[in-house]
């Protein structure tokens, strides 16, 4: 059984490392290193990073408060709640973006966001109401289990020695919550960085405008343009594999999935 | 003073009742009841966590029933101690000053005061986690004390504690108490506690107090069969009880007896293993009370021997080794067993009564 269940171990990690250096050692380093040069790629590189902060950044803000209130309250309809706001994660990104595209193109409170400066579709903005959809309800699930993990008792023992509500939050719970806090976020922004259904279907893929790492990838390859593609996939392998460091360094203790 | 009047909540499963306590400036008071008994319910109540659905909580003549836990001057340490695992030893100790805005320098002085007191000035810069449980003990109480709060509330605090520590941290408590003068309610369900510590103890069952009194009154003179079998009063006798001039004339398993007593009807009669006196013939003196039984079990306990007796109904007493040994007992044998009327308290029992089973 032993020697079985390591070959296999032995077996998948070779398949996967296999095919993951294939690719990153397909283009010779300088091609690879001249391929960063190029401004298409280096555009890719920026809306990338910005898109994938903002929209972490957002998710943050939303999931802390719907993640307590599920952990620490009962209220009615929470289990319809907390399955609509999980739903999203075995949702294929594809159908939350062709959602989002309807909602944003074919209903009125769609256009008049639009009209109010909020224009979506097509457009960089697109690009991170697409990564919050799908992201968020991973920054709340594990928000929500680092929140439910903590003794309510805290908060009341923080009660008892001066603190309002929010300060109990602020200063016991949150700070408790921290591990569950940065791989929340470090796992948001790795997959905000690898979007790219939802992205598509709301943002489009409109070279040097709505480009992220991942369209740069998918216009690349459809163009024929192989190199180019394989740079836009290596760096996002090395993201990966930094956010990944990231969280296994930051903690032993959460379950990220 | 700290009232508590007629106080009931439901919280889930626990449940407080009609709850009315008066404790006195400066008493340890200890509330003792089995698990889910409402205890903790009770203490989170005072303490402002939870809001009563009726009845009122008056601390020197004034009402804190709504007032805010921040704003009541009552601190808590609960069982598992709850220290913050992200704050040092100092920084836990500190944290309420820091709540309150006092100058960095008070805030070392009085955590260095505090540490002192409790002997745990060496521990100040380490984290919790890396403490004993008795350490984490101190270090709750310097975070509560250093408050200096009117009352304390503890919450089982030695349950987790091995009995030395737990001997240490008692009187520790008595000292705390003579030098701050603070009002301490405790909960447990260890009665060991609640002879060395307590002033005045309550019952707890159910969500109500069902007794309130001295340690020694309560357990001499339980006020139901609940509170007899939870204080583990040794014998506790089933029977029937009639008039007979002074006294309570009782019939159990085919035997009578005498108490001290003006309850008649069912009757659970209870009699401290320590008050009676075995011997080989029947012993004359000013003891109503002289049954003869059989011997079924020695149990030795320490230093003591229990000897359980069948005088019609199974009867326990307390020997020292020496006298169960200059007795010559054994199982089967013959023997008389001798107790007072007065040391028999007569509990009536009503159909009604839930019985208690651990």
């Amino acid at each position: 059984m032993r020697r079985l269940s390591l070959a296999f171990t032995l077996f998948v990690f070779a398949i996967i490392s296999v095919t993951l250096a294939v690719l990153i050692l397909y283009s010779p380093p300088d091609i690879l290193l001249g391929s960063l040069a190029n401004p298409e790629i280096q555009f890719a590189i920026g809306l990338s990073i910005v898109t994938s902060v903002a929209s972490t950044l957002i998710c943050i803000i939303v999931a802390v408060p719907v993640a307590y209130a599920l952990a620490r309250y009962t209220f009615p309809g929470k289990q319809v709640a907390t399955l609509v706001l999980t739903l999203p994660l075995t949702l294929p990104p594809l159908v939350a973006g062709i959602a989002l595209l309807l909602f944003f193109g074919t209903t009125p409170w769609g256009r008049a966001l639009e009209s109010a400066g909020f224009a979506v579709i097509f457009t960089p903005l697109g690009i991170v109401v697409a990564q919050v959809f799908v992201n968020l309800p991973f920054m709340v699930r594990i928000l929500r289990s680092a929140f439910a993990s903590i003794n309510p008792r805290f908060e009341h023992v923080a009660k008892t020695l001066g603190c309002t509500e929010a300060g109990a939050f602020f200063q016991v719970t949150l700070p408790m919550a921290r591990h569950g806090l940065l791989a929340g976020t470090v796992v948001t922004w790795s997959k905000a960085m690898g979007e790219f259904g939802a992205v598509l279907m709301l943002a489009g893929a409109t070279t040097m405008k709505t480009e992220t790492l991942p369209i740069a990838l998918y216009l690349n390859i459809s163009t024929g343009d192989v190199d180019l593609a394989v740079a836009a996939a290596t760096i996002l392998i090395f993201i990966s594999l930094a956010a990944l460091c990231c969280v296994e360094y930051l903690d032993r203790d959460v379950n990220v999935f | 003073m700290l009232s508590i009047e007629s106080l009931s909540i439901q919280l889930g499963e626990f449940s407080v009742q009609e709850v009315c306590l008066e404790i006195p400036d400066g008493e340890y008071f200890i509330i003792i009841g089995p698990t889910g008994a409402g205890k903790t319910v009770l203490l989170e109540t005072i303490a402002g966590i939870y809001r009563p659905e009726t009845g009122r909580i008056v601390l020197d003549g004034k009402d804190i029933t709504r007032l805010e836990p921040r704003d009541r001057n009552i601190g808590m340490v609960y069982q598992d101690y709850m220290l913050f695992p992200h704050l040092t030893v100092a920084g836990n100790i500190a944290f309420g000053l820091r709540q309150r805005l006092v100058s960095e320098r008070r805030q070392e002085d009085a955590v260095q005061e505090m540490g002192q007191l409790l002997g745990i000035a060496h521990l100040l810069d380490r984290y919790p986690i890396t403490l004993s449980g008795g350490e984490q003990q101190r270090v709750a109480l310097a975070r509560a004390l250093v408050l200096k709060p009117r009352v304390l509330l503890l919450d089982e605090p030695m349950s987790a504690l091995d009995s030395q520590t737990r001997e240490r941290i008692s009187r520790e408590l008595i000292a705390i108490r003579k030098a701050t003068g603070t009002t301490i309610v405790q909960i447990t369900h260890h009665f060991e506690e609640v002879h060395t510590l307590a002033d005045r103890i309550a019952i707890m069952q159910d969500g109500n107090v069902v007794q309130v009194g001295e340690p020694s009154e309560v357990f001499l003179h339980p006020a139901n069969t609940f509170a007899a079998e939870f204080l583990c009063i040794g014998n506790m006798i089933r029977g029937v009880s009639s008039r007979l001039g002074r006294l309570a004339r009782i019939e159990a398993g085919g035997q009578v007896f005498y108490a001290a007593s003006e309850v008649t009807g069912s009757v659970v009669a209870t009699l401290h293993p320590e008050d009676v006196i075995i011997s080989s013939e029947p012993f004359i003196s000013s003891a109503r009370n002289c049954l003869e039984g059989t011997v079924t079990g020695i149990v030795p306990v320490g230093s003591v021997v229990r000897i359980v007796l069948d005088v019609g109904f199974p009867l326990t007493a307390l020997l020292t080794r020496e006298s169960c040994h200059d007795l010559t007992l054994g199982p089967g044998r013959k023997v008389y067993a001798t107790f007072k009327a007065s040391a028999v308290h007569v509990i009536p029992v009503t159909a009604q009564e839930p019985e208690y089973r651990d």
